[in-house]
């Protein structure tokens, strides 16, 4: 008996939102929950009730409520389709939810694009974001997951560093800056090649 | 007024400079009080800050030192009515100097290039600038102690020292090259040049000093978060178990003098602008280049009307740095830069030559900086997403590097640092810098530093070129106090002591007649501990 | 230093074998004193014998022991300070009975009780190498100074005659020629219980719990027995081999603190036959644990990979350090540049990770504690490791006060280890000062008092007797 599962623990979540995002593409059928999905979608709200009321207390999560964070997550990993960690996906809606008054409904607006296009990654559905507020919202959270900043200014709001996505892309050859790399003088990387893209 | 004895010597700055100093009177049984402008801080609240820094600023490194309000030192984001640094002339003197026990070395690369004897000679060979004093072969003792200070480590391979005229070895085998520099480095042997290793002041393999080894965090600025990297910082502690009283947040505002002319006691305002006054035998300015002639210019007395240390008129005068051109390179093949520490090799021999008589040298080194920061943004405003977007990411990281040109300059008397009349937060005048780098780096430029950096990208395979469209400057701060024989022209002598008061020591890149293309830190170390050696012998009366 | 020690080890078994060709008397063969320096290194006499930036074996080592510092005497072959006035039969005293030229007594911090199981031939060997092949240091290191009555070295003789054992070894037939090496090595020379083994309240050994786990000052000396659970029973052969030649065997285990000594003094520099007779013994030894065990993960497995940036990142260093993530912030700032932000460690392994890793589970958190406060500095043949303190050393990266220990640690414990590990701000001020303290200088202080008022009250009452006894006489 271990102790209480924790937020930040990727596997069992990860595995129900793939499920969910690998809906198999049927013809002629409009994007209605089927009871699976229902069971499996009240499963993971749960879960992720769960984790985001034991993320820390220094955030303001009154504000927020668990279904928006919930989307927030989906809709995020339809954009990006890799691991994001909830933690940093609550600090971001947190901000976030004062800036876009109408956040719940730019998210469903974006997951049922997603939905209606039975999108398995990103590039299924991003051109039929309509252009204008919510193509830039879309890019905003894109850029958001990247950079771990809110722009690229220099007060920015940070939201994450070592875990932003573009170390990520490059994690087989150079280090996020300020964390080692390997024991001392045994750095020995070759010119990997571009294409060999790390899985994350 | 409080007025209290300080010691026997006291030490204005707790940078480099001032600890090297103080460890080494210590140890000869001294007394030191050395006086910090601004605060202590522990090394993880500056990490910290850096992660906290947002992506887009973290090439701002004023942004993970944030500075005190008696102790003001430039902030890039500063607003034009609040900028410290009153910039006028051409170019800007732009710099980024930490007002913060243990100075700027806590945010310096580390690069440790020594002078070549001809760097010393500029007049006497090309006809330009001045010469030193005195010649390699004079210094190159205090070069190795300076090497075994700091734990400078560099190649054991004649071949590849710079220069290989030494009569020891470095405490420390040189560190690995990062992809990109081996890649660089066949590069550019196709065009003739030679990368060779930047001599560093960073524990290679081995702890040292108590320190540990580098383990390529590749954040050696701004911050070293182990201490693998030597910075003043990391020998606080240590001057205290010696017997050093360190005051804090305490700047420095006057050097006073006596009747004689001697200084007789240095004045300092607290962070509750309260005046204290501290005498000593003899005094030590290490606050740094730009300081250093702001505090003797702020002391002007009666005796000395344009200001203490200053009857040749030089103390301000002949400002230099390192100019600088970045070339950013984008390539086909992928380099990778960021494996290892941020500066880890160059071309340096293009710093040398007959051409001096017309035009400057440049030194051509390899940003190794990790190029994640760099390139981000910029893959993100191409609108591109899912796959495309983390392919632009690795693509721009692996097969982009900066090659950075650094410049020599000659000392103008007219690039000059007088005092403001505006002031900052305790009242004191704000430095004005005139800065141009003058024709013989123009020069240059137009005809041979950037004509070698287009045929090095070239050879490096670029699809892209972007250079900087005007001079940067290093942030090597030298000249305001320069070293020479003659005092009618100099403010300090061969070993740094001012000409005009004996017991006042001036230490540093200030004292550098000349600035070569190679970062100053180790010259301006080696010279702290020729005058040191200088104070000891003064002090014990011989 | 480290470094110096071995070269002074060459430079003095070199000038030895110089000495031993000059002498007439006293010929000693260059093979004896080289097996003598061998079985020197073996026995790790350096380590203790040498002072902080001390010549080799001229003592001045302050041993912090539970009752008190002891410390360490020249061994040099100087004749006014060290041994050189010593015959053989002195020398063989000292080493296996723990008695003096003199005839005084030393205390068991010089672990005797294990070298009384050594050989007279390799007795011989040693103090051939003392004689010849250490150089003299003319100079007295200083005189141990033990709070009463611990200073009463007569005492020893009591102590002595309940747990001191003078038997030699008897070969066991029924096992193996390595195993007995091993076993000969591993009881005498290399003393491995002496840190291992629990002791009793008279700070003696207590062999039925052989090697199962004791404190040695602020460390910890693990179980290392061949149980699966608390010990090593899941090491192979070549992990313990490997552990003692380099003190690392990836993700199971390093060493530190007195461990990192042996292994950098001692145990690297063992021939491979012998690490391998050593570790045939070791991992024969039995568990200890007489009553079946529920089962639970080693102290090699606990933990896992995780962080907590997200309460403090972006949001300034001062409100990092308030709170909940007030742990987790101080992993970052001071820890995550080399042991990683998810504390994975960097991918070569050569900066450990902190799950899986054996000191920051187990039962004892006294190991966690005193590498944050101390470091570690191991050297081995061709490697030097090192973690810089944490403490208020001068040379401390960042200087760690008690509460901040403890909330690291505590942090450390949750997440990467045995999350029922839990320390208080006066638990790291016990490690920072040398470890928990016995009691037994108390009780012998209080049971002397309680002696000597006894004795008073006693001989009080006899003057009473015997004036009752004279008065009646008289009468």
């Amino acid at each position: 008996m271990g102790p209480p599962k924790r937020a930040n623990e990727p596997p069992p979540f990860r595995r129900v939102m793939k499920a969910m995002d690998r809906q198999p593409k049927e013809p002629n059928h409009l994007p209605t929950m089927s009871r699976r999905d229902a069971l499996v979608g009240a499963v993971v709200a749960v879960l992720a009730g769960g984790m985001v009321a034991s993320t820390h207390t220094s955030l303001a999560l009154a504000a927020v409520e668990p279904s928006t964070q919930v989307r927030f997550m989906r809709m995020s990993r339809l954009l990006i389709n890799h691991q994001l960690s909830p933690d940093v996906g609550a600090r971001i809606v947190e901000t976030m939810a004062g800036e876009y008054p109408d956040l719940p409904g730019m998210l469903d607006a974006i997951i049922s694009i997603a939905e209606r296009n039975h999108a398995a990654v990103v590039e299924d559905f991003f051109a039929d974001i309509p252009d204008g507020e919510l193509k830039d919202f879309a890019h905003w959270v894109i850029l958001v997951w990247y950079s771990g900043c809110s722009s690229e200014k220099a007060n920015a709001t940070v939201f994450a560093y070592e875990e932003a996505l573009t170390f990520k892309t490059t994690s087989d050859v150079v280090t996020v800056p300020s964390y080692g790399l390997s024991g001392p003088n045994r750095w020995s990387q070759i010119a990997v090649p571009v294409a060999n893209m790390p899985t994350f | 007024m409080a007025s209290e004895t300080g010691a026997e010597v006291v030490i204005v700055g707790t940078g480099v400079i001032g600890a090297v100093i103080a460890e080494q009177l210590l140890d000869e049984g001294h007394s030191v009080l050395m006086i910090e402008a601004g605060p202590r801080v522990s090394r993880a609240e500056i990490v910290e800050n850096f992660r906290n820094v947002p992506l887009g600023a973290k090439g701002d490194t004023s942004a993970s030192y944030p500075p005190r309000p008696w102790a003001p030192h430039p902030v890039a984001d500063d607003k034009p009515e609040d900028q410290y640094l009153q910039l006028t002339g051409p170019d800007s003197y732009a710099q980024t100097f930490v007002r913060y026990a243990g100075g700027s070395t806590w945010h310096w690369a580390g690069t440790c290039w020594r002078l070549t004897p001809d760097d010393m000679r500029l007049r006497s060979l090309y006809g330009v600038g001045r010469d030193w004093p005195f010649d390699y072969d004079t210094l190159e003792p205090f070069y190795v102690r300076t090497e075994h200070k700091l734990g400078i480590c560099g190649p054991s391979d004649p071949a590849m020292q710079w220069p290989a005229r030494r009569s020891a070895p470095y405490p420390m085998e040189a560190l690995p090259f990062s992809p990109g520099e081996q890649r660089f480095t066949e590069v550019v042997k196709t065009l003739g040049y030679n990368n060779i290793p930047v001599a560093q002041a960073r524990n290679s393999g081995i702890p040292y000093d108590g320190r540990p080894s580098c383990c390529a965090n590749n954040n050696c600025v701004p911050v070293c978060p182990i201490g693998a990297k030597y910075d003043a910082a990391t020998s606080l502690a240590r001057l205290e178990r010696k017997g050093a009283n360190i005051l804090v947040d305490s700047v420095v505002y006057k050097v006073e003098t006596n009747a004689r002319n001697k200084i007789e006691a240095i004045h300092y305002y607290d962070q509750h602008k309260q005046a204290h006054r501290v005498t000593g035998k003899l005094f030590v300015l290490a606050c740094n280049g730009l300081e250093n002639p702001k505090l003797l210019l702020m002391s002007a007395d009666d005796r000395n009307p344009n200001g203490v240390a200053n009857s040749s008129d030089q103390v301000g005068r002949n400002m230099m740095d390192h100019p600088q051109l970045t070339l950013t390179v984008t390539t086909r093949e992928p380099f990778w830069s960021g494996v290892g520490p941020v500066v880890n090799s160059g071309i340096i021999e293009t710093s040398q030559g007959a051409f001096r008589s017309e035009y400057a040298g440049a030194y051509f080194r390899y940003n190794n900086f990790g190029r994640s920061r760099f390139v981000t943004f910029a893959a993100l405003k191409k609108g591109l997403i899912g796959k495309a977007l983390d392919e632009e990411i690795r693509r721009m990281t692996a097969c982009t590097a900066d090659i950075v040109a650094a410049h020599e300059i000659l000392p103008d008397p007219n690039n000059r640092l007088t005092l403001s009349d505006k002031k900052d937060w305790l009242g004191l005048p704000k430095p004005a810098i005139h800065y141009d780098v003058g024709d013989y780096v123009r020069k240059s430029s137009e005809v041979y530093s950037l004509p070698i950096g287009k045929r090095i990208a070239e050879a490096m395979g670029a699809i892209d070129l972007k250079i900087s469209p005007k001079f940067s400057q290093s942030k090597h701060i030298m000249g305001g106090t320069i070293m020479g024989e003659d005092p009618g022209s100099s403010v300090v002598d061969v070993d740094c002591r001012a000409h005009d008061h004996e017991n006042l020591f001036i230490p540093g890149g200030g004292a550098m007649p000349s600035t070569a293309c190679g970062n100053s830190t180790i010259t301006m170390t080696a010279l702290a501990i020729k005058a040191a050696d200088a104070i000891a012998r003064q002090m014990r009366g011989v | 230093m480290k470094i110096a020690r071995r070269i002074a080890l060459t430079a003095s078994l070199t000038f030895g074998a110089l000495a031993s060709s000059m002498a007439n008397a006293d010929d000693f063969s260059p093979e004896l004193i080289e097996r003598g320096s061998y079985l020197a290194t073996a026995s790790d006499c350096i380590a203790c014998h040498t002072g902080p930036g001390g010549k080799p074996m001229a003592g001045g080592l302050p041993i912090v022991s539970p009752v008190g510092t002891i410390v360490s005497t020249n061994i040099t072959p100087s004749k006014p300070f060290g041994i050189g006035s010593y015959t053989e039969t002195q020398f063989a005293n000292a080493v296996r009975k723990g008695v003096r030229a003199d005839g005084t007594n030393l205390y068991p911090a010089m672990p005797y009780t294990s070298y009384s199981v050594m050989r007279d031939e390799d007795i011989q060997a040693l103090y051939a190498y003392f004689m010849k092949g250490v150089k003299p240091v003319e100079e007295s290191p200083s005189e141990t100074r033990l709070p009463f009555p611990m200073n009463i070295r007569a005492l020893m003789m009591g102590w002595n005659l309940v747990f001191r054992n003078d038997k030699r070894l008897a070969e066991d037939r029924r096992k193996s020629v390595e195993w007995n090496r091993g076993r000969y090595l591993v009881e005498g020379a290399a003393h491995c219980g002496v840190c291992h083994t629990p002791r009793g309240f008279f700070m003696q050994e207590k062999t039925d719990r052989y090697l199962s786990g004791s404190q040695v000052g602020s460390w910890y000396a693990p179980d290392i027995t061949s149980d699966k659970m608390t010990g090593i029973g899941t090491w192979t052969q070549e992990d313990l081999v490997t552990y003692l030649r380099t003190g690392r065997i990836l993700s199971k285990a390093l060493a530190a603190g007195s461990m990192a000594e042996a292994i950098s003094h001692s145990l690297s520099h063992l021939a491979d036959a012998d690490l391998n007779a050593i570790a045939t013994y070791i991992r024969g030894v039995p568990s200890t644990k007489t009553a079946p065990q529920a089962s639970a993960p080693t102290r090699f497995g606990q933990g896992k990979t995780a962080n907590e940036l997200s309460g403090f990142r972006g949001q300034g260093f001062a409100n990092g350090t308030k709170g909940d993530q007030a742990g987790a912030h101080l992993y970052s700032a001071n820890c995550a540049s080399c042991h990683g932000y998810n504390a994975q460690g960097t991918k070569d392994g050569y900066y450990p990770s902190l799950f899986h890793n054996s000191a920051n589970a187990g039962d004892n958190p006294s190991n966690l504690i005193a590498v944050i406060l101390f470091g570690v500095d191991r050297e081995t043949i061709d490697d030097h490791v090192f973690m810089p303190p944490f403490g208020d050393q001068p040379n401390a990266i960042n200087v760690l006060g008690n509460a901040e220990v403890a909330l690291l640690a505590n942090y450390i414990f949750k997440n990467h280890g045995n999350p029922n590990l839990k320390v208080t701000p006066e638990d790291v001020q016990v490690i920072r000062e040398g470890g928990p303290r016995s009691n037994l200088l108390a009780v012998a202080r209080i049971g002397m008092g309680t002696g000597a008022v006894l004795i008073l009250l006693l001989t009080t009452f006899a003057w009473f007797v015997s004036r009752s006894i004279f008065k009646r006489r008289l009468l």
